[in-house]
């Protein structure tokens, strides 16, 4: 895979956003990477639209031509991709594909959830769909409750602490803090994340995303049109993409999540790269045991040392494998469908420079890593600057 | 026990305090929750089987921030239990003190049971053997 370029990549703000729809976030978006990066519109050839469940939150189906129509890309090809918390990366997938494939040379990849303008308990109902309501969640399991049956296998396993996983909630919102787009731009000390308000224990309220409203969007292009965009592309050298069971009690190791495993070797094997080549990871870190987790299933560390990394500092914006540099879901935000195509933003500014205060010192290779519902689904993606 | 298992037959059994697995016809691999191919040998050729009721905390955790229909239920325990036959179900966790969860082992044995919830609804349990 050699002809994948992002050239252009953008997010709106995360948090509660009042007075506007979901279209007007999607547009908002899409304008800051089309027009305002200077990519005409009528350049767009085909989108791919991450969205998790409109349905339930704003009572809205059939969105993409809707989102497309309202941002000024009527009558192109126009699909939604729903993969729960993974549907902004496997739009983005779809997208590589159809430019890989030669059907396109320059496409849109953009995800879109309004989350805040129905009460909590309904956007609760909403996700928990992305489980498994026959034989988990109709017993009372909780999204929450899927990561601290993990984090509680983890903590018995490798002994993994409850302040290990603060830790992670305090570099998020220290990285955030830096971050205009970020929903919480706040410091937080050790002793705040340690509160004991338990969601599912041992998870508390700093273990979890919170709900957000937000958009984000790339342009990727053929290797041919990359260079009348930009003069720095980011190139996508590896992807992958895998499934597991939906129900925890279906897996066999509850440490780890076999589809970021897999989606890992698939990605790091199509680049022909190693853990060791990336300079750093954005990771879906839903709840901060996930993102522990993650950072032994991406390779970065052995299994059951991810949270020494965190402890020794390894994974801080600083550290010499930087995760979250920007603030990950935690601190950020997490409006569903968006997610993953904000993770590519995030590495976009990474690899050419352009993250401000949040910049890493090592900026040529990264991987981001998405995934869904219970971890269901994972896809992974390695990029690298295309001036290398 | 002739007939072939079907997912709404499965949780009415459990309504009723009475589980059954699924067994593998051609390797005999007890599933469950309902899989509609083996995950030993790939046949979707099952039959129903009973279960020993017998089975081993695998991991759990404590639900505090519930939904609506769990609400008035909360906190209560939802656990991870391997059963006796090998296969590993969700199931909520009866005989603790949901405020106490570090007193909870993981890997001690269990046995079988139900909780009637408030909501009407009759959930796969267990508790301390």
């Amino acid at each position: 895979m050699n002809n994948t370029n992002i050239v252009s990549a953008a997010q709106t703000k995360f948090g509660a956003l009042t007075g506007v729809t979901l279209r007007e976030i999607f547009s908002e978006a899409v304008d800051k990477a089309t027009i305002h990066a200077g990519i005409p519109k009528k350049d767009i050839q085909a989108a791919f639209i991450g969205s998790f469940i409109p349905e339930m939150l704003v009572h809205q189906g059939h969105t993409a031509p809707l989102l497309l129509d309202f941002a000024g890309l009527k009558g192109i090809p126009a699909t939604r991709h729903e993969d729960a918390c993974a549907s902004g990366a496997t739009a983005l997938r779809a997208a590589i594909m159809a430019i890989e494939s030669g059907l396109y040379d320059t496409v849109l990849v953009a995800g879109v959830e309004k989350m805040t303008s129905v009460s909590t308990s309904k956007v609760t109902e909403a996700l928990a769909a992305a489980a498994d309501d026959q034989f988990e969640s109709s017993i009372g399991l909780t999204f929450p409750g899927v990561f601290a049956i993990a984090a509680v296998a983890h903590m018995q396993k490798y002994g993994t602490t409850e302040e290990d996983m603060a830790l992670v909630a305090v570099k998020a919102h220290k990285n955030a803090a830096t971050n205009p787009l970020a929903q919480f731009q706040k410091e937080i000390t050790l002793e705040k994340a340690m509160t004991p308000r338990y969601v599912a224990w041992p998870l508390k309220l700093f273990d979890c995303s919170p709900i957000s409203d937000g958009a984000a969007a790339l342009v990727l292009t053929s290797n041919e049109k990359a260079k009348k965009y930009t003069d720095l592309p980011v190139k996508i050298t590896g992807t992958g993409q895998a499934s597991a069971s939906m129900n925890l009690c279906d897996r066999s190791d509850l440490t780890s999540f076999s589809a970021s495993v897999d989606a890992s070797r698939q990605a790091y094997k199509m680049a022909g790269l190693k853990p060791k080549d990336m300079d750093f990871a954005v990771v879906h870190d839903c709840f901060t045991i996930a993102e522990i987790i993650a950072s032994e299933d991406i390779g970065f560390f052995k299994p059951g040392e991810g949270a020494k990394a965190v402890r020794d500092g390894i994974t801080a914006l600083d550290g010499d494998k930087p995760i979250n540099p920007m603030g990950g879901l935690k601190a950020v935000g997490h409006p569903v469908g968006a997610t993953g195509v904000k993770q590519a933003v995030v590495i976009y500014r990474e690899l050419i420079g352009d993250a401000g205060p949040n910049q890493v010192a090592n900026h040529d290779t990264a991987l981001m890593h998405n995934f869904g519902g219970t971890g269901a689904t994972c896809v992974v993606n390695i990029m690298r600057r295309a001036d290398l | 026990m002739s007939e072939k298992p079907t997912i709404e037959a499965y949780l009415k059994n459990i309504e009723e305090g009475h589980f059954k697995a699924y067994k593998c016809v051609d390797c005999g691999m007890i599933i469950a929750p309902p899989s509609g191919s083996c995950y030993g040998c790939g046949s979707s050729n099952m039959k129903w089987a009973e279960v020993s009721g017998k089975g081993k905390l695998v991991s759990f955790t404590v639900i505090h921030v519930a939904p609506d229909q769990f609400a008035e239920e909360a906190p209560y325990y939802v656990a991870i239990v391997e059963l006796a036959e090998g296969t590993r179900v969700s199931a909520r966790l009866l005989g603790f003190d949901p405020l106490k969860p570090e007193q909870v082992r993981l890997g001690i044995n269990l046995k079988l049971d139900y909780e009637k919830g408030k909501s009407g609804a009759t959930y796969l349990a267990f508790k301390p053997a």
